[in-house]
C-alpha cells in the first residue's frame, strides 16, 4: 500500500496548459462570428488543417467536444437525444454525443445550458473525410445535416495504398498521391466558395512549413521518452497530443511543444521519471483512451508500470524520416506527407514474412522504447481504430516475441460500458504476467 | 451440375439457396478458379472476363459464430463476423482467392484478419473511394485497372477490353432479366412472393452470369404461368431496405403474419440490379461510374445537389419511386447492429420513405435467427399499426 500511495511522480507541467488549448478551441467557433470568420465542423488528421487555418476557417472539433463530455461524464443526455432520433447505441459514440449535442441546439436556438465551457458553434460548413478508416468522418455530417439542413457537407477522400504483402506500394505511390491533392484542391474550392475568399497559397505554404517543424519538433520531443526512467507517459501524452491535433499549423502548436522539450529535458537531466521506481515500460499499441477513465493511467503508474510511448495520437513522423519528394506545390506537399506517412512502415513488414504494417510500428517503438509488454485498448463503438486489434497483437506474438499483452475493452464515450473494480483487476493480471516474463528473461 | 429447364426453375434456385455454393464447388473441381467477394461492390464484370467465378460470400443466419471470434472482434458488423467465421470454418474452402471491396470499415479494417487468416493464393483489397466526385472516378478506374493486372498475373491470363466489354453486356443482360422478374411482384397479389424472391437473388449470386440469367428466365416463365392467386385484397404490400439480408428469416416473419414483401433495397436484391453499366470506349470507365455514382449504398458519398431536399432525392429518391410503383404501404428497415453507414441514415431513410407514403418500422438486429421471435413481434404489431 505504501508503495501505492507514492502514486503518478509525476505530469509534466506544461500539460498543464491544455484544458486553456482545449477551451480556446471551443470558443474560437463561438467567438467567429463577431471576428466575421467562418466556421467548419471538422474531423482530426484529416489533411485539412492547414488550409482551414490559411483561410481563417475555424474548425470545430466533433470529437474534442465529445472527448470533453465523456472526460466530464456528461456525455449521457446528449447520448440518449440522439437515441430518441433511432441514432443506435453502437454507433460511433463521438459522432452520437455530438449529434444530440447539435440536436438540442437546434431545437433550443443556442447551447444546451450545461454545455462544457458553452459548447460549439453551429457551423457555416461541414468538412467531412473518406479514408481509409472511419466511416463516421463522412457519415457523422451527413446525418447531421439532417438538423441543419442549410449547411452544406463536403467530403474529401485521403486514401493511401493498402497493404499488401504480395504488391510493391511505391508503384501506387503516385497515383495515390496524385488523387490526394486533387481532393484537396476540391476542399480548397469548397472553401472559397463558402468563405467568399480566394486561398492565399503562399499563406498555406508557410502554415505546411509550420506544421512540418511542428512534426519534428513533437518528434524529437517524444523521443526524449525513450529515457529510463521515461520522463513523461501516455496519460499525459493524452493530453499533450492537442496542439498537434487540434491546432496543427499554428504557433501556439509550435511554442507549446518547445516548452515541453524544455521540460522533459529538465526532468531527465534531473532524474525525474513518470514512476518511482520504474519496473515495467509498457506501449500503448493501439486504441483510442476511455476519456472517462484517464485515471487507469495513474493506476498503471502508482504500480511502477510506464507507458513511453503510444501509437494513439502519434499522427506524425519526421519529415526527413518520410523521404518526400521535393514540390513547391503546398497541396502536393500534404499529400506526399499523407501517403507516407501511412506507408513509410510498409518496407519494414515486407522484411518481416507474417508481419503488416501496424505490427512492425508497434515493434520498431518496443525495441526503441525498450518496452516489457503491450496494451490494447478495444472501444466498442469505434470500429475505425478497433477493429482488426486482435489481430495486430496475434501477428506481434508471432512474428516478434510472445510478450505479455493486455486488451481492455471499453469505449470513448458512454461510460455504461465501464466498470472499473473488474478493470483494475485485469491490469493487475496483466501486470503479473509483466513481473513473470520479465523474471524469465532475466 | 443444377439442371435448369423450364418448370423447374423455382425447384432450381430452391437447391442452389439451399446448398450455397454447390456449383462454385462443382465448377473448382472441374479447373475453374473461384473467386469470392463482400458486398454489391465486387466488380463481377471484371472476374467474369477473367475467366473466373464470382460468387457472392455469405454467411449463415442459424448458425452461432463459434470460430470467428478468436480471431475478429465482436464490434465488427454481425454480418462480417459471421461470413468470416463461416469462412474459417471451411464453408468456402474451394475459394481460391477473394476480393475484398472497400465498402466499409467492417471490411476495410479487417482485411488483414481475412487476408492472413484464410491465407488463400489470391488476395485483392479494392480500394473504392466513398465520393463520387470526377477526382474520384479517374481513381477509380486506375484501381480497377490494377485489379485487372493482379487477375491476369493471378490467371495468366491476359483480360482484353472486348472480353470486359463482353462481360458487361453479360451483366446487364442479367439484371435487365431480374428486373423483369422483379415485375412480376408489381401485381396484387404478386406473382412471385418475398421468400421465393430471396432464393432466387441469392442462388444467382452464387452461378457464371450465363448460368444466372438461365436461372432467372426459367423462373420468370414458370412465374408468369402461374394462375394468379385470389390472395387478400387487404394484405399490406411491404418493402424491405437494408444491405446483405441473403435469407428467407425475416422474409419468413413478414409473410406469415400475411403481409406480401413486394420490393426491396438491399444488396442482395434490387441494389445489384436496377443499374447497368454503361457500354463505353473504355469498359472501364462504364464500370467506374456504375459502381461508384448509380449504385446506391451509404458508404458513397452523395450530396452535390444545393438543397438538402435535393440532396436527399439524390440519395433516396429511388426508393420513393419503388414505393409508387410496386405500391408499397409500409417498409422495414433492416440494419445490423455496429453498422455506422446504414445507422447514421436511419432518421433521414425513415422521415423521407414517410414522406413518400409508406410508414417505417426500424429494425436494429443482429445477421442471426436469435433474435427472430421479437423481430416477429415487432413486425406484426407494425403490420397491425398500418392496417
Amino acid at each position: 500500500m505504501a508503495e501505492e500511495k507514492k502514486g503518478r511522480a509525476v505530469a509534466t507541467s506544461t500539460a498543464a496548459s491544455i484544458p486553456k488549448f482545449v477551451r480556446g478551441n471551443l470558443s474560437a467557433t463561438l467567438k467567429a462570428k463577431e471576428e466575421g470568420k467562418k466556421v467548419a465542423a471538422a474531423f482530426i488528421a484529416d489533411g485539412q488543417d492547414e488550409i482551414m487555418r490559411a483561410m481563417d476557417i475555424v474548425p470545430a472539433w466533433g470529437e474534442s467536444f465529445s472527448g470533453v463530455c465523456a472526460a466530464k461524464r456528461d456525455a449521457e443526455k446528449y447520448l440518449q437525444k440522439a437515441e430518441s432520433d433511432n441514432f443506435s447505441r453502437s454507433l460511433c459514440t463521438y459522432a452520437t454525443c455530438n449529434i444530440g449535442f447539435d440536436m438540442m441546439r437546434e431545437e433550443l436556438g443556442q447551447a444546451p445550458e450545461g454545455a462544457p465551457w458553452g459548447g460549439m458553434a453551429r457551423p457555416d460548413m461541414m468538412l467531412g473525410n473518406g479514408q481509409l478508416l472511419c466511416d463516421p468522418r463522412f457519415k457523422w455530417p451527413q446525418a447531421t445535416q439532417h438538423y441543419q439542413q442549410d449547411v452544406p457537407v463536403f467530403v474529401t477522400n485521403m486514401y493511401y495504398p493498402p497493404w499488401d504483402p504480395n504488391g510493391d506500394h511505391h508503384e501506387v505511390e503516385e497515383l495515390y498521391v496524385k488523387y490526394a491533392k486533387e481532393e484537396l484542391h476540391e476542399t480548397v474550392k469548397f472553401c472559397e466558395k463558402i468563405t467568399g475568399k480566394k486561398m492565399d497559397w503562399d499563406r498555406l505554404a508557410k502554415t505546411v512549413e509550420l506544421s512540418d517543424k511542428t512534426w519534428d519538433l513533437f518528434i524529437d520531443t517524444y523521443e526524449l521518452r525513450k529515457h529510463i526512467p521515461t520522463p513523461m507517459d501516455t496519460g499525459d501524452a493524452m493530453n499533450t497530443m492537442v496542439p498537434l491535433t487540434f491546432n496543427l499549423g499554428t504557433q501556439e502548436a509550435y511554442d507549446f511543444y518547445v516548452s515541453l522539450k524544455a521540460e522533459l529535458e529538465q526532468k531527465i537531466k534531473d532524474g525525474i521519471g513518470v514512476a518511482d521506481p520504474e519496473k515495467f515500460r509498457v506501449i500503448w499499441a493501439a486504441g483510442l483512451p476511455s476519456w472517462f477513465a484517464l485515471g487507469d493511467f495513474q493506476y498503471f503508474n502508482s504500480k511502477g508500470v510506464v507507458f513511453p510511448v503510444e501509437v494513439t495520437y502519434r499522427g506524425c513522423e519526421k519529415i526527413e524520416r518520410l523521404d518526400l519528394p521535393k514540390t513547391n506545390d503546398p497541396l502536393e506537399h500534404i499529400a506526399w506527407r499523407w501517403v507516407r506517412y501511412w506507408t513509410h512502415w510498409y518496407d519494414a513488414a515486407k522484411k518481416r514474412p507474417g508481419s503488416t504494417p501496424k505490427v512492425e510500428r508497434i515493434i520498431e517503438y518496443i525495441e526503441d522504447y525498450k518496452c516489457d509488454g503491450a496494451v490494447f485498448h478495444s472501444a466498442f463503438s469505434c470500429r475505425s481504430w478497433h477493429a482488426g486489434i486482435m489481430q495486430q497483437a496475434a501477428t506481434l506474438k508471432k512474428v516478434y516475441e510472445d510478450i505479455p499483452i493486455l486488451i481492455m475493452e471499453g469505449d470513448i464515450v458512454d461510460i455504461s460500458s465501464y466498470n472499473e473494480a473488474d478493470t483494475h483487476n485485469r491490469i493487475d493480471a496483466f501486470i503479473e504476467t509483466l513481473a513473470a516474463h520479465k523474471a524469465r528473461k532475466g | 451440375m443444377t439442371d435448369i429447364r423450364d418448370g423447374n426453375g423455382l425447384a432450381a434456385a430452391e437447391k442452389l439457396y439451399t446448398q450455397y455454393g454447390s456449383r462454385a464447388r462443382e465448377l473448382k473441381a472441374s479447373g475453374k478458379k473461384v473467386i469470392g467477394y463482400l458486398s454489391a461492390l465486387g466488380p463481377i464484370e471484371i472476374m467474369t472476363a477473367a475467366g473466373v467465378l464470382p460468387i457472392r460470400l455469405k454467411g449463415n443466419v442459424s448458425e452461432a459464430i463459434s470460430k470467428g471470434d478468436a480471431y475478429m472482434e465482436t464490434i465488427v458488423c454481425p454480418f462480417v463476423r459471421n461470413v468470416f467465421d463461416a469462412a474459417v470454418k471451411g464453408k468456402y474452402d474451394f475459394l481460391d482467392g477473394m476480393v475484398m471491396p472497400h465498402q466499409c470499415d467492417s471490411i476495410d479494417r479487417t482485411n488483414e484478419t481475412w487476408n492472413y487468416t484464410l491465407n488463400l493464393p489470391y488476395w485483392h483489397f479494392l480500394n473504392m473511394p466513398h465520393v463520387a466526385d470526377d477526382p474520384s472516378i479517374a481513381f477509380t478506374k486506375e484501381i480497377l485497372r490494377i485489379f485487372v493486372k493482379s487477375l491476369e498475373k493471378y490467371t495468366g491470363n491476359k483480360i482484353t477490353d472486348e472480353a470486359i466489354a463482353k462481360a458487361v453486356a453479360a451483366h446487364n443482360q442479367n439484371r435487365k432479366l431480374m428486373r423483369d422478374l422483379y415485375d412480376l411482384r408489381k401485381s396484387n397479389p404478386p406473382l412471385i412472393s418475398g421468400v421465393e424472391m430471396m432464393k432466387v437473388c441469392v442462388a444467382a449470386m452464387s452461378l457464371p452470369v450465363e448460368e444466372s440469367s438461365a436461372l432467372i428466365e426459367a423462373v420468370t416463365k414458370e412465374v408468369k404461368e402461374r394462375t394468379p392467386a385470389a390472395g387478400n385484397p387487404k394484405a399490406k404490400r411491404i418493402m424491405l431496405i437494408g444491405d446483405q439480408i441473403d435469407d428467407v428469416a425475416v422474409i419468413e416473419a413478414i409473410e406469415s403474419t400475411g403481409a406480401y414483401l413486394v420490393m426491396d433495397d438491399l444488396s442482395t436484391g434490387s441494389k445489384m440490379y436496377w443499374q447497368d453499366v454503361d457500354v463505353t470506349p473504355d469498359p472501364l470507365q462504364g464500370i467506374a461510374e456504375r459502381y461508384l455514382r448509380k449504385l446506391k449504398i451509404p458508404t458513397t458519398f452523395i450530396g452535390s445537389a444545393p438543397t438538402y431536399q435535393g440532396i436527399l432525392e439524390e440519395r433516396f429518391g429511388h426508393m420513393k419511386n419503388y414505393v409508387k410503383e410496386f405500391k408499397v404501404d409500409g417498409a422495414i428497415l433492416f440494419i445490423y447492429k455496429y453498422c455506422d453507414p446504414y445507422g447514421f441514415e436511419v432518421p433521414a431513410i425513415k422521415s423521407y420513405v414517410e414522406a413518400a407514403g409508406a410508414p417505417v418500422l426500424y429494425l436494429e438486429d443482429e445477421y442471426s435467427t436469435s433474435s427472430l421471435a421479437r423481430v416477429k413481434t415487432r413486425i406484426e404489431a407494425f403490420l397491425e399499426m398500418i392496417a
